[in-house]
């Protein structure tokens, strides 16, 4: 499988536009869409949970071509924590309770919309690393957090 | 420039200063295609679909599962 592109990221913006899905990119991801130079293998999105919105996302990620049995769709749908999908055309991971936000509708509040992409503010994406408290995510925080001063500063200049 | 990382040198913050600015000239889809990368990862790669009830479920799979070297494990 090949790294992730600008062009898929697209097909996921339109494909959940299209399906209602609330979400928001989340995790390095995110960060990177909000400008933050690193690298990172995986898209994560932080998906609100609901039956409506769990039906609603796995016929978007059918459609984005991931390939689901109903059982597994049934186990997006009932919202576990935290799916990981690699049986599609890029590596996936959906969050519904990441470390560190307490719930969907606060990190929603505070998005950033980056050219229509639906993105965490990087307060919560740090939030959630901090939280996680994981080798690797230690070690990008400092660097992570320069990013936030640095990106606050442009946006209120 | 602020100083929010006390054990940051001076230096090292100019330089991750001047890797933002040079960033936010990039167009999304460059800075897209920069940041994205495809290396395996043994074990995590390995299956199509998992699923975790909890987060804390997660974690600890991460740590018991995965080689310590991938940085999935907690301080």
């Amino acid at each position: 499988m090949a790294a992730f592109e600008y062009r898929q990221a697209e097909e996921i913006r339109d494909a959940f536009a299209r399906r209602g899905v609330r979400y928001l990119f989340i995790g390095k991801s995110g960060a990177i869409l909000l400008g933050f130079p690193d690298t990172t293998q995986d898209a994560d999105l932080f998906v609100e949970r609901g039956p409506g919105n769990g039906v609603a996302l796995v016929a978007a990620i059918r459609e984005l071509g991931f390939d689901l049995t109903d059982a597994q769709a049934a186990e997006i749908v009932r919202g576990k924590d935290f799916v990981q999908l690699k049986n599609g055309p890029f590596d996936l991971d959906l969050v519904f309770a990441p470390d560190g936000i307490e719930q969907f509708s606060d990190a929603w509040a505070r998005r950033i919309e980056v050219e229509g992409f639906p993105v965490c503010h990087p307060d919560d994406i740090i939030a959630s690393k901090a939280a996680t408290n994981r080798v690797k995510d230690r070690e990008s925080l400092p660097r992570l957090r320069a990013f936030r001063d640095y990106w606050a500063r442009q946006r209120n200049s | 420039m602020p100083a929010m990382e006390p054990d940051r040198t001076p230096q090292e913050l100019e330089a991750w200063f001047d890797e933002f600015e040079a960033a936010a000239k990039r167009p999304l889809r460059l800075r897209v295609r920069y940041a994205f990368i495809k290396t395996y990862r043994p074990v995590l790669d390995d299956e199509p679909f998992r699923a975790f009830d909890r987060m804390a479920d997660y974690r600890a799979w991460c740590e018991t599962a995965l080689p310590s070297w991938l940085g999935y494990g907690r301080v």
